[in-house]
């Protein structure tokens, strides 16, 4: 069962003569349950290319369809609502809103899918109980290390149990230990059957994925993508399909 | 609901996190607009009050009798006076005679009829010192020398515009006389008789009509006048406090004595110009408020602006996460609406416990009013709903344009 399927994509920026391609005609899927690693150089397109798959933005060209739907044909409202029930995301730098005490952060979008407060409380809790932050529940993020702001928007995308999780390099900003309890963490998450997509340049990280791909000037590089831990049943799919993985 | 509910969570967030500095300035720019807007205003308004005021205490009372039309006296007026006293609600009155004499100052000086006479014709008006007295400010408004003395004969008061001294910065627009001070006399005619006066003081008030009046006790005026019938030409009535002047005119005029004389509150009696420049003063009022308001809602607008631009990546990540743009603008709303009930609350209490109090133990002496703050509650609530629906704009406008941008864009603070 595919989760993200991705036709064609193309995203350029500028006009005229100064046109930028940044992907160059990607075809993707991502598979339920899939973890999926993005990787590649500085401005290869990896998180140009998930801010698509991701719905945040939508390519010049191509279709993307999410749990089946072309994400083309949702109204802004649609959109955001879709992301809502259905996506959770984990940026680089966390994300956070610093006004927000850490359990605040992760209620806020259980409250939007129209929970009561003590329910989404409770949900909150139990979230911030699985990332081991219980004990900082009222702690605005600027009180809390990096690591512990990530494990926060783990949380936050993990407590209204979304399809897909896309993190975009969310080890980047930090160091070596906690990068490593973040990945754990994804790990955990993939392995109770979340679908995740990971931008990430950090190759010692890959080995929890289920699948490489990687990009060189906007487009995927088959000879660089790998299997690391095939899904069942998609094992022979990925290296014998060229770009379309 | 929804939408309202987290918005108002959110901005109650910011408001908590806010920087200090930023809130005090937001709330004090509100609360100067609330003061311009009330303030100017309520002087403006406070000036043409602040005459009628005076006029009211210093002469035409809370209910004024005159005669009918075509009549030149009240009717009657020893019964409708014996009526008055049976009401309650009337603190006191003051029965006037009024006519026509001239008034001749240093005419001992005068060495030949062809020296110019210093010589007014005035409208003098008899009282009764003690019941003036418990009516009207008479009493307290003699500038120069005092008050008549009840036991006295002879004494005359003198409005201030009938001496030159105080009446020739009006150019010729008063007739007055000369060189004329307290201790002095004066011959008043009436007809053929005339009589020797000493001025016991001036009349020193703003209001015209009290300053262009001539006092002497009302005996001595029906001896001059041959007036002995006591029909007055005027009865100004003093209610006690908490009494309407409407209730109250209506009362009599509902009883016999509307056959006497026309029974008019003081409100009535005001001239409809005064009615008009009041009105004036109003929109004038209202126009530099508007003024006041439109400043106030750009500075707003540019404070959120800025507060919602330095939050811009915030904004698209409550988006990314699937936060509707109407629940972030609610909470910008919120935050506008709490500024501008804060901002208008010290208004309002600085205008009730602080100007109204202050402008009524110190009123602004201007020409002719010393004037207090004049604020209605009605108009005090109209001034604070205009400015919480310019604050809300003002705050709403910066974060719908921020909250319209591109989510990735705002995320990534792309332009």
């Amino acid at each position: 069962m595919k989760s993200i399927t991705g036709i064609n994509i193309t995203k350029s920026y500028g006009k005229d003569e100064l046109v930028t391609e940044v992907l160059r005609g990607i075809n993707i899927e991502v598979h339920d349950g899939e973890f999926l690693a993005i990787m590649g150089k500085s401005g290869a397109g990896k998180s140009t290319l998930l801010y698509q798959l991701s719905a945040l933005d939508k390519p010049t060209s191509g279709e993307i369809y999410i749990e089946g739907k072309n994400i083309a044909d949702f109204s802004e409202t649609e959109l955001v609502n879709f992301r809502l029930f259905t996506l959770g995301y984990i940026f680089q730098d966390y994300a956070l809103i610093p006004d927000l005490s850490a359990e605040e952060n992760v209620l806020l979008p259980l409250l939007m899918r129209g929970l009561d407060w003590q329910t989404a409380k409770t949900k909150a809790q139990t979230a911030l109980t699985s990332v081991g932050l219980i004990n900082r529940d009222t702690n605005l993020p600027s009180q809390l290390s990096g690591g512990e702001q990530q494990r926060v928007a783990i949380a936050r995308a993990v407590a209204g149990k979304p399809k897909i999780i896309f993190a975009d390099e969310p080890t980047a900003n930090l160091d070596s230990i906690s990068g490593h309890d973040i990945i754990e963490l994804l790990h955990d998450l993939h392995n109770k059957g979340q679908t995740i997509v990971m931008v990430t340049h950090e190759s010692e990280y890959v080995e929890y994925c289920n699948r490489i791909i990687y990009l060189e000037d906007g487009l995927i590089v088959p000879e660089k993508c790998r299997l690391i831990n095939p899904l069942p049943n998609y094992a022979n799919t990925y290296l014998t399909t060229g770009s379309t993985l | 609901m929804r939408d309202l509910r987290i918005g108002l969570f959110l901005g109650l967030r910011q408001i908590q996190q806010a920087s200090l500095w930023t809130t005090l300035l937001i709330i004090t720019v509100i609360l100067f607009t609330f003061l311009n807007l009330v303030a100017l205003s309520g002087i403006l308004i406070g000036i043409v009050d602040g005459a009628l005021d005076q006029v009211r205490s210093e002469a035409l009372g809370d209910i004024n009798i005159l005669p009918l039309e075509n009549e030149t006296r009240i009717k009657e007026t020893e019964r409708l006076i014996d009526e008055l006293k049976t009401y309650p609600e009337i603190a006191s009155f003051s029965p006037r005679y009024t006519g026509l004499a001239t008034i001749e100052a240093n005419y001992k000086e005068r060495h030949s009829l062809s020296d110019e006479p210093n010589i007014i014709a005035v409208n003098i008006t008899g009282i009764d010192p003690i019941a003036e007295k418990e009516t009207t400010e008479l009493e307290n408004i003699v500038g120069e020398g005092s008050y008549f003395d009840s036991t006295e004969n002879g004494y005359i008061l003198i409005g201030k515009y009938n001496i030159d001294r105080y009446a020739k910065q009006f150019g010729d627009v008063f007739n007055s006389l000369d060189n004329v001070y307290p201790g002095d006399t004066v011959r008043v005619t009436v007809g053929q008789e005339s009589r020797e006066f000493i001025i016991k003081g001036i009349i020193d008030s703003k209001a015209d009509l009290v300053s262009v009046g001539v006092y002497i006790p009302e005996r001595e005026f029906r001896r001059m006048f041959n007036r002995a019938d006591y029909n007055a030409n005027q009865i100004a009535i003093r209610l006690k406090p908490g009494y309407d002047e409407k209730v109250i005119r209506d009362k009599i005029r509902d009883s016999s004595l509307a056959s006497l004389g026309k029974i008019n509150s003081f409100t009535e009696d005001i001239p409809k110009f005064i009615i008009d420049v009041r009105k004036t003063f109003d929109i004038l009022g209202f126009f530099t408020g508007a003024i006041g308001l439109i400043v106030a809602s750009i500075t707003i607008f540019i404070v959120i602006f800025i507060n919602a631009l330095s939050r811009r990546r915030q904004i698209g990540i409550l988006k990314a996460i699937g936060i509707t743009r109407r629940t972030i603008e609610f909470a910008y709303i919120t935050q506008a609406i709490f500024y501008a009930i804060i901002g208008s609350g010290i208004g309002i209490l600085i205008t009730y416990y602080i100007l109204l109090p202050y402008f009524q133990q110190n009123p602004i002496d201007f020409p002719f009013s010393k004037a207090s703050l004049s604020i209605s509650l009605n108009g005090m609530f109209l001034r604070s709903i205009a400015l919480v629906t310019v604050t809300v704009i003002a705050g709403f406008v910066p974060a719908w344009m921020i909250t319209k941008q591109n989510t990735l864009d705002s995320i990534l603070g792309r332009k």
